[in-house]
């Protein structure tokens, strides 16, 4: 502990001099100046967001095992079913051929393996952002505490997204060391999906959970989002075939669908399917977008509820 | 006798004596299965009933997916009796199976985890003359009329889209019903020794391997043999290979296996959930 660690305040007494000392040799018992109201709530107002994060990731610590088996569960399961059992189908199929856009034909593992990815980033968002927003509001009240604190709405906006993210890159990362073990990704640059599948999740997360914090009365409107808008995202994102396969009346959802522009996005990074740059980007800034749409109508939404 | 504790009618001034009923299973059940169905009926049906209509659509958007757009890279499988099918085909009864498998355990885990442990619904209806057993059908029976709607639903959409070639293949909705009374009798004896939301996500947890694995998108064959025999112990496998077999018209002694296997599963759930209810309220 040294003198420029001091918080300004009241000036530590005489004896200061031996105090720090006694520091020196026990740390627990270093003598920092108890912080003032007014500077803590500056703090808090400063750092906030990262409070929050702290306390929801704390949270998910009390279900962390079903985050793990989840984690590393769904990846092994998915990739043995689809990747191997599936794929043994489709490979055996000369008719059809999943050509990289490259002239190069790629095996049906590498094809879905980027879509299982997105995927698993979508379904985490989609758990993290419904039932746990609402519960903040209406069952368990969570935020109204931290709300009667000098942090702001636009704090635990920030905290519970920061959080989500936590959650989905750890997800993802599990997920991509998953790939790696089956060889699915052929490419160098396949890591950079961890971050993409979970900016997905995120531009898909982010809009729901301003949805979800709209809420006020529950409905059965969850059960609703889960089979009429993530099943057919799922379904109909190109991620077990691909999109051009659907007809032209359905092939429209891929095109609005985080998961398919998450998909791609992955497919480029993994084995350099050829998609014309322009849409690579679109990608990119779509997802982009979504998410940032996403959060400014969480920050309005929370803002007026609990401002009520 | 004069009035039973099955009955719980009497006529107004006598004096109710509660005497055990005559019955088979008097102490368990007395034979009012139809109150607990009715009342099912009001409470769900009567507030979301928009959730409970939709639960067919899943299975349908499954088939379109999958259908045609796997089906586009995959092309023709060896169907039950050896012949060359088309995929959609294929895939049909196994959607089936698993969506008669989905709906009758969400209903008989997830509605019944609330009613135990929130709605304290069960405890309300055994302190009547209500026995766990009647409680058990009733909460089954529920389950089992939304399967056979969600069934019945599906089925006809098979016929619209060609896919119905044998009337062999209208069995599958009495035996999707079957496959959801073996799921739902299960169901609520096992949630019963649920506790936290968490515990529940192991229910899931196994479904889903189950779902993926149980030769529904593709043969059992693609796997090395021990696998495979993991894969025929699981309930799934029986139903979604009897399902297929009635869709083409094509019986072979395995399917009478399959229909067996069922009839054990439903009495094994029917004995372990009564079990369960007597256990935790009629101490």
């Amino acid at each position: 502990m040294t003198e420029d660690h001091l918080q300004p305040g009241p000036t530590p007494s005489p004896g200061s001099a031996s105090a720090r000392e006694a520091d020196a040799a026990t740390p627990l018992l270093s003598l920092r100046v108890p912080l003032t109201p007014e500077q803590s709530a500056a703090k808090a107002r400063k750092y906030g967001s990262l409070y929050f994060a702290e306390h929801w990731i704390r949270t998910m610590r009390g279900y962390g095992w079903t985050v793990a088996m989840t984690a590393v569960g769904t990846p092994l399961v998915y990739l043995y079913a689809m990747g191997v059992g599936l794929a043994s189908l489709v490979d055996a199929n000369t008719n059809a051929t999943l050509d990289a856009g490259n002239g190069a034909v790629v095996s049906y593992l590498t094809f879905v393996a980027p879509a299982l990815l997105a995927t698993a980033g979508i379904m985490v968002a989609s758990e993290e952002n419904t039932y746990p927003v609402m519960s903040g509001f209406k069952w368990r009240r969570t935020y109204y505490g931290p709300n009667a604190s000098p942090l702001g709405s636009h704090q635990l906006v920030n905290g519970h997204a920061l959080g989500v993210s936590f959650r989905l890159l750890l997800t993802t990362g599990i997920y991509f060391a998953f790939l790696l073990l089956f060889e699915a990704v052929p490419g160098s640059t396949g890591w950079i999906m961890i971050f993409t599948a979970a900016l997905g999740g995120m531009a898909f997360g982010l809009p729901l959970m301003a949805y979800a914090a709209s809420i006020q009365e529950d409905r059965g409107q969850f059960a609703m989002v889960q089979r009429f808008i993530v099943m057919p995202l799922f379904l109909f994102s190109g991620t077990f075939f691909p999109l051009a396969s659907m007809p032209w009346a359905v092939q429209w959802i891929g095109w609005v669908s985080p998961l398919w522009h998450s998909a791609e996005l992955g497919r480029v990074l993994s084995y350099g399917y050829g998609e014309p740059v322009w849409l690579t980007i679109t990608h990119v800034l779509y997802l982009t977008v979504l998410a940032l749409a996403g959060w400014a109508f969480a920050q309005r939404i929370y803002e007026r509820r609990l401002g009520k | 006798m004069s009035a039973t504790a099955g009955s719980g009618q009497t006529s107004s001034g006598e004096q109710l004596q509660l005497l055990p009923s005559g019955r088979p299973f008097g102490s368990l059940y007395s034979g009012n299965v139809r109150a607990v169905v009715a009342r099912g009926l009001k409470a769900t049906w009567g507030s979301n009933w928009a959730i409970m209509a939709s639960g067919f659509v899943e299975p349908v958007l499954f088939l379109i997916a999958m259908g045609i757009g796997l089906g586009s890279l995959v092309g023709t499988v060896e169907g039950p009796g050896g012949q060359e099918i088309g995929y959609i085909a294929y895939i049909a009864p196994a959607l089936l199976a698993v969506s008669a498998m989905n709906g009758a355990v969400y209903d008989s885990t997830w509605n019944v985890f609330f009613k135990l442990n929130f709605a304290k619904l069960y405890q309300g209806m055994l302190y009547t003359s209500l026995g766990p057993l009647d409680v058990a059908l009733g909460e089954i029976t529920l389950a089992l009329l939304r399967g056979a709607l969600y069934a019945t639903g599906f089925t006809a959409i098979l016929g619209v889209m060609g896919l119905i070639t044998t009337p062999w293949a209208l069995l599958m909705i009495p035996a999707s019903v079957v496959i959801a009374f073996g799921f739902a009798s299960f169901g609520m004896g096992i949630t019963s020794f649920m506790k936290t939301f968490q515990q529940m996500d192991w229910i899931n947890f196994l479904m889903l391997p189950m779902f993926l694995f149980s030769a529904t998108f593709y043969p059992l064959s693609v796997y090395p043999q021990a696998i495979q025999w993991m894969i025929q112990a699981l309930p799934l496998w029986h139903g979604v290979e009897l399902l297929r077999q009635l869709s083409v018209g094509t019986f072979t002694a395995a399917t009478g296996i399959h229909v067996l296997y069922y009839l054990v599963m439903i009495v094994l759930g029917l004995i372990l959930t009564t079990a369960r209810l007597r256990k935790l309220f009629l101490k």
